[in-house]
């Protein structure tokens, strides 16, 4: 949002402060240090600070088991039992069980790392780097692989290319379409779904908010028509609103779509 | 601003965007619509329908997505 000042505004001209380059407000390639071959960037820093939060609220949230937990505790525990019996053992079904610290953490990492784009003084989701969202994509996609073929063996190759639910006519041309969509479109449509729904709701909210305090702040140049900057900061805010349920949202999603495709590994034929 | 071909392809990707988002707004509504008939008529199975109704604007949300990387691409 400060790069906006930085950045040249022609608010005479512009009704929003559209950036020269979207690269201006995404990134931070300045290092703050550099060990080796490394540049540590506020975004790795606050890749960081997220896995710590992770580590932290599941530590001291789950340290003590107590008979009457205190709020803190009966919150992470809620999120827990909402990760293991909702998307684990729903999904799954009882071996879900065995699944769940994956999800719980994958759960966990993104939605901190999604929420810190609603965080005053941060305002950047980490997983609006595409490094992120696709590590997290290629670890389910390596997962669902290796149970699948551990599980059910060359068969599990098989019967995806060789369906044998299919009138035989039509089985190389469902077994190809069914070999892409597994094997190359999932990884793909997981990593970009998280991806790209963090950077429109980024995009959106730098642009509304950024143009706000742009046109605000140019009150002295360009006179009462520096009231649509309060117009534009007020839908910005209601966006705001908007980002912190889609933050939760995607946060489930990348998780449940992590369960549904194991769930197909360990039992294939449904 | 005649002949600028970055200008050109900024639109073209623009409109190609747009028609992108047209079949994925079509189908998330007609997932969302169909959910709704069916915790309408089964309230009792309205948990296992949102489940369901998530992964499916998921799954269709995911084409509109594409588009909108591909916008940035382009």
């Amino acid at each position: 949002m400060l790069a906006a000042q930085e950045h040249h505004c022609d608010v005479a001209n512009e009704v929003i402060c559209a950036p020269a380059n979207v690269k201006d407000w995404f990134e931070f390639t300045d290092p703050w240090f550099t060990i080796g071959p490394i540049n540590f960037t506020r975004t790795s820093f606050l890749m960081l600070l997220a896995a710590a939060i992770t580590v932290g609220l599941l530590y001291f949230g789950l340290r003590r088991n107590r008979p009457v937990p205190t709020k803190f505790e009966a919150a992470i525990e809620s999120l827990v039992g909402f990760v293991r019996d909702g998307i684990a053992r729903d999904v799954i079904g009882p071996e879900g069980t065995k699944y769940v610290p994956y999800l719980l953490s994958i759960f966990m990492l993104i939605l901190v790392g999604n929420l810190f784009e609603v965080t005053p003084l941060i305002n950047f989701p980490i997983t609006s780097r595409m490094a992120l969202p696709a590590f997290l994509s290629l670890l389910t996609y390596f997962i669902f692989v290796i149970i699948g073929f551990s599980k059910n063996g060359i068969h599990y190759l098989t019967d995806i290319a060789w369906p044998k639910a299919v009138p035989v006519g039509l089985r190389w041309l469902v077994g190809l379409i069914e070999v892409v969509s597994t094997f190359a479109l999932r990884p793909l449509t997981l990593a970009i779904r998280l991806f790209a729904n963090l950077v429109a709701g980024h995009l959106m909210l730098t642009l509304l908010l950024g143009s706000g305090v742009a046109f605000v702040l140019a009150v002295g140049e360009i006179g009462p028509r520096a009231g649509i900057g309060v117009v534009w900061f007020a839908v910005g805010m209601v966006f705001f609103l908007f980002e912190v349920f889609v933050a939760v949202l995607q946060a489930y999603i990348f998780t449940l779509l992590s369960a549904v495709y194991i769930q197909a590994s360990v039992h294939p034929e449904h | 601003m005649e002949g600028n071909i970055e200008v050109l392809k900024g639109a073209i990707a623009l409109i190609g965007y747009g028609l992108g988002a047209v079949g994925p707004g079509i189908g998330i509504g007609i997932v969302v619509g169909n959910a709704i008939t069916a915790m309408a008529r089964q309230p009792e199975m309205a948990g296992t329908v949102r489940t369901t109704m998530f992964l499916g604007v998921a799954l269709t949300e995911a084409l509109a997505l594409i588009g909108f990387v591909l916008f940035f691409i382009a």
